[in-house]
């Protein structure tokens, strides 16, 4: 007898217990996501929220395209996360609305503002002058290059390749837009001198999909900080043009 | 037997355990159907969701999309902006949505036609949204390329006077057609073009003018197209600099094309034409989509038409 009122007892305190972790979790689910993003990165129990909530979310639909250590894939364009290098800036509020909409996602609201186009196949620039400004980025990755090559690359960029436009002045990209730096040290696809060469004739179209009807705002956010806090690098500043 | 003890004894029928079970059952019921009603889509509520920032109208402004829109507008991270920043931002968003809620209230997509460009545009752009972020590939353009090369030259371009012997008659009498054959063979002999002119009469059609003189200037071949009959612009096709067309009967009298300069369309090497292809492709994989899902939406639509324009 005293052992079935223990087991009812049990029974009991497993529900209130049940009922106490439900009401526990979504207290930091809304704690999660009524907190400012910065202000939680700034919190260890409610980061340590975040990334209990957001790493199973990165292997269960990040890890298969970005790896498990965030590394990417530049054979398949895939960006590396873990560098701490973000195409549309490391602000977490920018990143959970990459995961949110996606890019080229076909979200109305994906990130969609340019394309790398494909400057040789379309006729904009010819094969040689894609050669030439191979150099020049090679160059300013500070990797040997030809110079005169490198001097007739740079007219290309600053001229009929209107490479600038997007990828500014400095080369260093624009966040604004998602186009990468193009003096390395982090390449999307490779910064050897022919994955920079067939970037440059065939374009690039990178795509992520859009994850608002699949993963709950509360997963979507400790992605996001998953992903920032998980960077290697120290952040930098939001470069805004 | 206690009752405690006959409580929990199963082996036997107890109207109390049956009774204290069928209670819990309902209470768990209950409790459930309790939730799902206060969670659901569509239910009311009053409080805000962690999620959002606001309620209007029970429709929910994201919490996201008002950080984005705050930093897009004021150029800084959401950490930087003021409270008041926040504010102004969250009081455009809620006055956007209620402005947005109203035109669906007052159903203006059905007779605005603004709203239904935006409506028709943002559906096409959604469904096409694939194809133009696609890269086709090297082997797709040149395939098409070959499939199409008729498509890829330059635009010929001529210029030409279209002459012509009036006639009152329609059909033009065999004067007029005489007198056109021989102004042909003069011209073919060698004789200017304006001795001709005056010695048969001839008058320019008046498809080609220019401030009420002969246009003699550059005409590209799309344009000769819009401008000629089919048999008269089939005429002037295949006419070299100096050449007479045969006389070309119309409705007016009977015209003579002399060609003074043409410049006949060159084909484009797929190099050449490769901005044009890659256009192409992309347009057509466009169109392609747009059909299918065109095709979606009436396979699923109850559409009927008036009689007369039933198939």
């Amino acid at each position: 007898m005293t052992r079935r009122r223990l087991a009812g007892l049990a029974l009991v305190l497993l529900g209130i217990f049940a009922i106490v972790a439900w009401t526990h979790r979504r207290h930091v689910a809304g704690e999660l996501l009524r907190t400012e993003p910065d202000q939680i990165l700034k919190s260890p129990a409610l980061l340590r929220e975040a990334m209990r909530i957001g790493r199973p979310q990165y292997q269960g639909h990040c890890q298969s395209c970005h790896g498990a250590a965030l590394e990417g894939d530049p054979a398949r364009g895939v960006p590396n996360l873990a560098g701490n290098v973000w195409l549309y800036g490391n602000d977490p509020v920018d990143v959970e609305r990459t995961i949110l909409y996606g890019i080229r996602s076909g979200h109305p609201k994906s990130r969609n503002i340019a394309d790398m186009p494909a400057l040789v196949r379309t006729g904009q620039i010819a094969p040689d002058d894609a050669r030439d400004a191979v150099e020049y980025l090679q160059s300013l990755a500070g990797r040997p290059y030809d110079k005169p090559a490198a001097l007739r690359g740079r007219s290309i960029y600053f001229g009929k390749g209107n490479c600038y436009d997007c990828h500014a002045n400095d080369a260093k990209g624009v966040t604004d837009y998602g186009t990468p730096a193009l003096s390395g040290p982090t390449w999307i696809y490779g910064g050897d001198r022919e994955s920079l060469y067939q970037s440059i004739v065939n374009g690039r179209h990178g795509m992520c999909p859009a994850w608002v009807d699949v993963l709950t705002p509360v997963q979507i956010r400790a992605l996001a900080l998953y992903l920032v806090a998980t960077s290697a690098l120290p952040r930098v500043s939001i470069v805004r043009h | 037997m206690a009752a405690h003890e006959e409580f929990f004894d199963i082996s036997k029928p107890s109207v109390r355990r049956s009774m204290t079970l069928l209670a819990g059952g309902a209470l768990i019921g209950l409790g459930l159907a309790g939730y799902g009603l206060f969670t659901a889509k569509g239910t009311r509520s009053h409080a805000v969701p962690p999620e959002a920032v606001a309620l209007v109208n029970q429709r929910q402004i994201l919490r996201s999309d008002f950080m984005t829109q705050t930093q897009t507008q004021f150029v800084l991270p959401f950490a930087q902006t003021s409270r008041e920043q926040r504010r102004t931002v969250l009081e455009d968003m809620i006055n956007e949505e209620l402005m947005v809620q109203r035109g669906l209230e007052i159903d203006l997509p059905s007779y605005d036609p603004d709203v239904r460009n935006a409506l028709v545009a943002g559906v096409e752009l959604e469904v096409t949204a694939d194809v133009l972020a696609q890269q086709p590939t090297p082997e797709e353009l040149r395939a098409y390329y070959e499939h199409h090369k008729d498509k890829y030259s330059t635009e010929g371009v001529m210029q030409l006077r279209d002459l012509l012997v009036k006639s009152d008659a329609s059909p033009p009498g065999a004067a007029a057609h005489a007198a056109a054959l021989a102004a042909a063979a003069a011209l073919r002999r060698g004789q200017t073009l304006d001795a001709v002119i005056k010695k048969f009469n001839l008058v320019d059609s008046g498809r080609f003018m220019d401030a009420g003189h002969a246009d003699t200037g550059d005409i590209f071949q799309f344009a000769l197209r819009a401008k000629l009959d089919d048999a008269l612009y089939q005429a002037t096709l295949p006419l070299h600099d100096g050449e007479v067309s045969d006389p070309v009967e119309e409705t007016d009298g009977v015209h003579l094309i002399a060609m003074i300069k043409h410049r006949f369309p060159v084909a484009q090497t797929f190099e050449e034409a490769s901005s044009q292809v890659w256009t192409d492709v992309k347009k057509e994989a466009q169109v392609k989509v747009r059909s299918a899902n065109l095709a979606y939406l009436r396979s699923r639509a109850d559409i009927i038409t008036a009689p007369e324009f039933a198939q």
